[in-house]
């Protein structure tokens, strides 16, 4: 018996990386998964992939419309959603002097603004007892130059975290925020030789993370072994920041 | 198939509470595990509930001789350690003014000398890649009237994590903290009174103390390689008491 068995969840930014993997494994835990992505072609990919119990819906999780769009059909297929795993979001790096508009209202648009109202249109369809998981970033504790912008945007979801389970408490939803560290997906493939070794010195095993691993922490925030964990930031780094 | 199958585990103070919900959760995950406690005959009731896979080492974490009493048995019987979670911990409330030299010394060698030794004799019956699990507590984040002594005696532990997570990295080896809120353990049932009891849950979103089953699923999770990329971390399980 898998541990969400009967589960309806729904991953954003799920046709790569950390959310597809994590999207895979709470398929085989019983769960039912809807997964967003902007390009279809990535996501028929990952839907064939996956390959059972889920549902691609092509959105832009930053504009409002296409979320309108993923909602419904939620509501239309399955009629609720048990866990929100809102994981769209992109980091793109640019150093104080070079910041643009357009930079910062990408990444706020993105990361805030569009999670903040991925999980607003969600809250009608969210079960009682639910659990929601938004995704942080060890860059908002650690200050890596170039990413001012993006770990500010990140860190702006460990906020809402504390504000919306104390509002959602009544309905016995969990808010908790997974933070991933440096892990080998398609994105970080693409960082260079010299800057993939700095990353891996500053984590003690010396090797980056592999997205099962943050699947693994995916699935315990969103099943009910974690039931009594709230409000928590879990760093899964490798124990990078926490030295 | 079970997450800890072949597994050894020890758990000090695992003769009750949440230590001894996750003593049998580990079980039921396949591995074998090791208890400890004080008392002989909480011990013998903690062994007989579980049934199978397990033996209880009388004994005090605080105490050096019965820490080398336990690790020399955990060597003879199964000849390593794949998770260590070191629980034996305790605390009595006392606020600025009254704090005694006993009071201090008791919570100080229990909960910080008794985990570090617990930890440092443990060691070379340790498995590369295995992971250490100490007991913190949300008190330490929240200052709680009365649990100065106690809860700087757990912070300790967040810092020793820290610097384990370095020296044993060539090892492979995992620290993580648990840090539990308030939950319905014995223990905490014994120190609380019913206002303070009422006080806590009144700061729990969801209003209700948590129970030593939420607590061992959390344990179960740090143990196992579902946590292969978590080191370092202070994972409150408090229901969200701390967050807000």
């Amino acid at each position: 018996m898998g541990k969400l068995e009967g589960k309806v969840a729904v991953i954003t930014g799920g046709s790569s990386g950390l959310a597809l993997e994590s999207a895979k494994r709470f398929v085989e835990e019983g769960a039912y998964v809807f997964i967003t992505g902007r390009r279809q072609d990535a996501l028929d990919e990952a839907v064939k992939l996956i390959g059972r119990n889920v549902t691609g819906v092509r959105g832009d999780a930053a504009n409002l419309d296409d979320l309108d769009h993923l909602f419904d059909t939620i509501k239309r297929e399955k009629g609720k959603i048990d866990i929100l795993f809102a994981s769209a979001g992109k980091g793109e790096p640019a150093v104080l002097g070079e910041i643009t508009e357009q930079h910062f209202d990408r990444e706020f648009g993105l990361i805030v603004r569009g999670t903040l109202f991925t999980a607003q249109k969600a809250l009608p369809l969210i079960s009682d007892g639910g659990s929601i998981i938004l995704t942080g970033s060890v860059a908002s504790v650690k200050g890596f130059p170039g990413f001012g912008v993006y770990a500010a945007s990140k860190a702006a979801l460990r906020s809402f975290a504390r504000t919306w389970l104390n509002e959602l408490k009544g309905r016995k939803i969990r808010v908790n925020i997974l933070s991933p560290g440096q892990v080998d997906t398609p994105d970080s493939q693409r960082l260079d030789k010299a800057t993939r070794e700095m990353f891996e010195s500053l984590i003690p095993r010396g090797k980056m993370g592999r997205p099962e691993e943050i699947a693994a922490a995916a699935l315990f925030l969103a099943s009910d072994d974690s039931s009594y964990v709230n409000g928590m930031d879990l760093a899964v780094d490798g124990g990078f920041s926490a030295i | 198939m079970g997450k800890l199958e072949g597994k050894v585990a020890v758990i000090t103070g695992g003769s009750s509470g949440m230590a001894l919900a996750s003593a049998k959760l580990f079980v039921e995950e396949g591995a074998y595990v090791f208890i400890t406690g004080r008392r002989q005959e909480q011990l013998d009731d903690a062994v007989k509930a579980i049934g199978r896979n397990i033996t209880g080492v009388r004994g005090d974490a605080a105490n050096l001789d019965d820490l080398d009493r336990l690790f020399d048995t955990v060597k003879r019987e199964q000849g390593k350690i794949d998770i260590l979670f070191a629980s034996a911990g305790k605390g009595e409330p006392l606020p600025l003014g009254q704090i005694t030299e006993e009071h201090f010394d008791a919570a100080f060698d229990l909960n910080v000398r008794g985990t570090l030794f617990t930890i440092q004799k443990a060691l070379p019956l340790f498995s590369d890649g295995g992971s250490i699990i100490m007991t913190g507590s949300n008190a330490s984040a929240k200052g709680f009237p009365g649990f100065a002594v106690y809860a700087a005696s757990k912070l300790a532990l967040r810092s020793f994590a820290r610097t384990w997570v370095n020296e044993l990295k060539g090892r492979h080896i995992r620290v993580n903290l648990l840090v539990p809120g308030a939950v319905s353990s014995p223990m905490q049932e014994e120190v609380l009174t019913k206002e303070a009891r009422e006080f806590f849950e009144s700061l729990i979103p969801r209003g209700k103390m948590g129970q030593p089953d939420e607590i061992a699923t959390v344990a179960l999770f740090l143990a196992s390689d579902d946590a292969s990329y978590v080191n370092g971390v202070e994972l409150f399980v408090d229901g969200g008491m701390t967050a807000v």
